[in-house]
């Protein structure tokens, strides 16, 4: 009985996620893609590390449906496509969008900060996974829609539903600042 | 016509932002749907330069009309639109309201490229302005190649261990699983109709 009050509880969550996504408009996908490219940029003149967001940051469409990328789709390693922070951590990212009056809708993100290289004993969680899944799981408990892995595959942690630019300013500010 | 350098959208917004306040700037375009291209134009100004943009046409402006355009607001970024079928006298009296021209926030003329014989004769004070911020629209670098999307598809293949054909089927029977990846992999299959 607790199991399922949990799980209810968890539906209720993923539910106040979906209506948050449809009342949050943004820009149209072209847009949005411009914005992310300028906040890289900004952001790249701050760091000693050199990085090309106009290189690196990728945009393809169909049927109205956005892809914008930043590096690898599965993190195996360091590549030329990240984009790379001073502490020796990087980030890929892929976020889609769909077109809507004129401007744009969340359909899902994947934004992966990996952390620098630690000793085996290091307490360092290793990465941060940030996802907002297309649609409900069936198990929301334990796969809530909107959800962190804090360095484990296994592991979600719900979180707020954040949009493209709070998820860097996290990164950027917090993250990295941390490190 | 002498070769002008081809720089995309971001880059140009780049040079005027370093440029800075009072910059003129001239982009050369060919082909294509001008007004949509301004509009790209438009948003990576806006993006960079974190101001607002606007589209004016020099086309059957008044001096008294376009003076007022340009001056209230006088800092915002302008887009001054030139049509391949501006005459020679709207070229001169372009170049006679040079000083009314003047103002805060930048300036990128929209020129269609055989059109720089024209500003170059008719319109020489506006040319000096623009000096050698002279570019060709390029190619906006940041669309996907054909190669980056197959380079993107072959790590989805390799990582799930599965076709193109059966993320297809399973997306038409609703039983994709709700994590990312696999709307980008319709998305690059240019399969966005069964998201």
């Amino acid at each position: 009985m607790t199991r399922d009050r949990a799980l209810k509880r968890a539906a209720d969550m993923d539910q106040r996620t979906h209506l948050e996504i449809g009342a949050r408009p943004f820009p149209s996908p072209h847009k949005m893609f411009s914005a992310i490219r300028a906040y890289l940029l900004r952001r790249s003149e701050d760091i000693n590390r050199k990085n090309n967001p106009i290189q690196l940051l990728k945009f393809i469409e169909s049927n109205g449906v956005a892809s914008i990328v930043l590096g690898p789709g599965i993190d195996k390693g360091p590549t030329p496509q990240h984009f790379h922070f001073d502490s020796g951590a990087r980030l890929s990212f892929g976020l889609i969008l769909r077109e809507r009056d004129g401007g744009s809708q969340l359909v899902e993100f994947r934004y992966h900060y990996q952390l620098p290289d630690q000793l085996p004993a290091s307490p360092s969680p290793g990465y941060f996974r940030f996802d907002l899944n297309k649609a409900p799981h069936t198990d929301p408990l334990s796969e809530p829609r909107c959800h962190l892995h804090p360095g484990l595959e296994d592991v979600r942690l719900p979180i707020s539903l954040h949009d493209p630019f709070e998820i860097l300013d996290r990164i950027f500010f917090v993250l990295e600042k941390s490190g | 016509m002498p070769d002008f350098s081809s720089q995309p959208f971001v880059e140009i917004a780049q040079r005027l932002e370093v440029q800075g306040a009072h910059s003129w700037l001239a982009i050369l375009s060919s082909g294509g749907d001008p007004t949509a291209a301004c509009d790209d134009l438009g948003t990576e100004l806006e993006s960079l330069l974190q101001m607002p943009v606007r589209v004016v046409s020099l086309k059957s402006s008044s001096f008294d009309r376009l003076r007022e355009q340009l001056h209230q607001p006088e800092d915002d970024t302008v887009i001054l639109f030139a049509s391949a079928d501006l005459e020679a006298g709207e070229w001169s009296s372009l170049d006679t309201m040079r000083s009314a021209l003047e103002r805060t926030g930048p300036i990128v003329l929209w020129i269609a490229p055989d059109a720089v014989a024209q500003l170059t004769q008719l319109a020489p004070n506006i040319r000096s302005f623009i000096g050698s911020s002279i570019f060709l629209a390029g190619p906006e670098p940041g669309i996907m190649s054909d190669k980056e999307r197959e380079n993107r598809l072959e790590e989805l293949r390799q990582h799930y261990q599965l076709s193109d054909q059966e993320i297809v089927r399973r997306a038409k029977a609703k039983e994709l699983p709700p994590e990312p990846h696999f709307v980008e992999w319709l998305v690059l299959l240019g399969r966005g109709d069964l998201v």
